[in-house]
């Protein structure tokens, strides 16, 4: 595991290289590959993302409507709705979208391309893989998470809204108010700092279980649930260290 | 790569020394399409006699030149095709296509 | 430590020197001394499993020999660095088995790739050397396909293509008409042929395809479990009498033979599994 944790961070640390030292030793990046990546990271996950949290928020709106009822506090809704979408539920719902989505797809995309030589091919033509393939993932990764974060967000708080405006006597401009007074810019800066260190997390393991693909069509299917499986399990451990960390540390 | 300019009544006569590679090539381009775009010399010929070797960036340098050429109603000519030129001419089809001379005065005439 | 043998004769293209290869703890290579002149075609002949593959994926600088030395170009990428390795790939070309294009591009901009990841050609200049190169494999007004829309035989002479963009020294093939009607395959043997006039590169072929092996081979090799049994030129390699070759050349089914103590242990050995 720690071997595991090792390589992924090694990767990590390449693909940064080709990002933002490379194109000052003569290396240069190339953006068209980033941006078209960012498209499908990014914008294509909005529908079902925006969706996913909307639902999300208004869940947690009843849920906490149940609890806080009890001590006829039900008026705090909407702060327990804003702080818990932007400090946790936000940047980790985000990333299972995005290891659903996108996480899988780099293992299937690079897989595939090992299974078929491709990644050989590279490396004959003297093109690092890692430059060519898992750099322009790794930037749409690190730039399109947290924007997905922070529209991910805004749409829980919407969920909650919907609760609020029915059965908890906001009217929306209330209701908005209240969530935005409730709010701190260190939630929501801690949540994005997670959605980055998620991002690299994701194209992390997606691309390295895709690199390791051995043979035939089969071996891809296999990468792509390891990448699934091993992604949520490690944006669990990421988000719980930082937790702690923003928690025992920092104290926010 | 060198090359130096000659000129011959309307004619331009380019003399081309060393390796025609995919570091030199560029040049090469550069000077075919100041010649026959900008310039509008009439007549252009590239002297090859004293190139060792010729790589496709080299030849796609010249076809450039060729449509170039066409594009402005100028003539674009090759002399000084060492054999191994000739033969990647021959594959890529191209060997019809350019205004080829076995030397200098024919070229002109 | 310098390479005696490349100083002494120019003409040496690639040398090999007890070259052994490992995948994990097996050894695939056990010491293989070979020697390829410049303008050379050379044929590594031998059946499934005889490392063959193994040891063009060596040269290619794929796999890392646990020792020997492969001496190319002057260096030994034995012990060779990564800028170095990528400097001698520039000069290097190589079709794999299964073409290897990438299917998100079309055949143009697979041809083009390494010229624009590695040059600051123009634009102008690319298309036109993409499309030469596509002519010269016969392939001339399918750039804008995608690798999917192209048969097998297209699809190996588009590799090809890509493979030549960056004019190499020494053009690599791995089973160039493995998974082909014998027509196209004889197409590629002939292109081959044709590439190795009109360039004068050094090409070296694996394959178990004897009539395509005897009709481009200057040299050949025959690789049988991981060691270099004969080699020479054709003619030479009709003649040789070695049995394991005979019965290749001869296409004669493999009758094992074993020795039969082996073959009673084996069969009556008890059940192990592997343990890792």
């Amino acid at each position: 595991m720690l071997a595991y944790v090792g390589a992924l961070a090694r990767l990590t640390s390449q693909a940064a290289y080709y990002a933002f030292v490379g194109p000052f030793r003569g290396r240069p990046l190339r953006l068209g590959r980033a941006f078209s990546q960012a498209m499908e990271v990014g914008v294509r996950a909005l529908p079902v993302l925006s969706l996913i949290t909307f639902f999300i928020g208004l869940i947690l709106a009843i849920q906490g409507a149940y609890e806080l009822k009890k001590f006829g506090a039900i008026h705090f809704v909407a702060d327990a709705v804003a702080i818990t979408m932007t400090r946790e539920l936000g940047p980790l719902i985000t990333a299972i979208v995005v290891i659903g989505r996108s996480g899988s797809a780099f293992a299937a995309e690079i897989g595939t391309m090992k299974v078929n030589e491709e990644i050989d091919a590279l490396e004959t033509m003297a093109i690092s893989p890692v430059q060519f393939l898992v750099t322009p993932k790794f930037l749409a990764m690190i730039l399109m998470l947290p924007c997905l974060t922070i529209w991910a967000n805004f749409m829980g708080i919407l969920g909650g809204s919907l609760f609020g405006v029915l059965k908890a006597d906001f009217t929306f401009v209330e209701y908005m108010r209240a969530s935005v007074s409730a709010l701190f810019m260190r939630d929501i800066v801690t949540g994005l700092i997670k959605s980055v260190m998620f991002g690299m997390t994701i194209t992390a393991v997606g691309c390295s279980e895709g690199l390791a693909t051995g043979q035939g069509a089969e071996s891809v299917g296999k990468s792509t649930t390891a990448a699934v499986v091993m992604s949520i399990f490690l944006v669990v451990v990421v988000d719980l260290i930082f937790t702690s960390l923003f928690f025992f540390a920092g104290g926010i | 790569m060198k090359i130096v300019e000659r000129f011959v009544g309307e004619a331009t006569i380019l003399d081309i020394t060393g390796d025609i590679d995919l570091s030199s090539s560029p040049d090469l381009r550069k000077v075919l399409l100041r010649e026959l775009k900008e310039k509008r010399t009439p007549r252009v010929i590239v002297n090859l006699i004293a190139v060792r070797y010729i790589d496709s960036s080299g030849v796609a340098s010249l076809v450039e030149g060729l449509k170039a050429s066409r594009d402005t109603g100028m003539r674009f000519a090759l002399v000084g095709l060492s054999k191994g030129a000739r033969e990647v001419l021959q594959l890529s089809r191209l060997i019809k296509i350019f205004e080829i001379h076995d030397n200098e005065e024919q070229a002109l005439a | 430590m310098p390479n005696p043998i490349a100083n002494a004769d120019s003409d040496v293209m690639i040398s090999l020197h007890d070259l052994r290869v490992s995948y994990g703890d097996r050894e695939i290579l056990h010491g293989v001394n070979m020697e390829v002149k410049r303008g050379e075609t050379l044929v590594i002949l031998g059946g499934s499993g005889s490392g063959k593959s193994t040891l063009l994926r060596t040269l290619v600088g794929l796999e890392k020999p646990s020792s020997g030395e492969i001496w190319l170009k002057g260096k030994n990428l034995a012990s060779i660095s990564d800028d170095d390795l990528d400097e001698i790939r520039r000069k290097m070309g190589m079709s794999f088995q299964s073409g290897a294009l990438f299917g998100s591009m079309t055949v143009g901009e697979n041809v083009g790739l390494p010229l624009r990841e590695h040059t600051k050609l123009e634009d102008s200049t690319i298309e036109i050397m993409t499309r030469l190169k596509l002519e010269q494999v016969g392939l001339g007004g399918f750039e804008d396909y995608f690798p999917a829309q192209l048969s097998g035989g297209m699809k190996k002479r588009a590799a090809v293509a890509r493979a030549l963009s960056m004019d190499p020294e020494i053009l690599f093939f791995d089973e160039p008409s493995a998974g082909l009607d014998p027509i196209i395959a004889a197409g590629i043997d002939q292109l081959i042929l044709e590439l190795k006039q009109a360039f004068h590169m050094t090409i070296i072929v694996v394959t178990h395809e004897l009539a395509s092996a005897f009709l481009i081979a200057d040299q050949m090799v025959y690789i049988d479990k991981g060691v270099i049994i004969a080699q020479g030129t054709p003619a030479e390699m009709k003649a040789n009498p070695l049995p394991r070759v005979r019965q290749f050349f001869d296409r004669v089914a493999e009758p094992e033979v074993e020795q039969e103590m082996d073959y009673l242990q084996m069969l009556t050995a008890t059940h192990r599994r592997p343990n890792r």
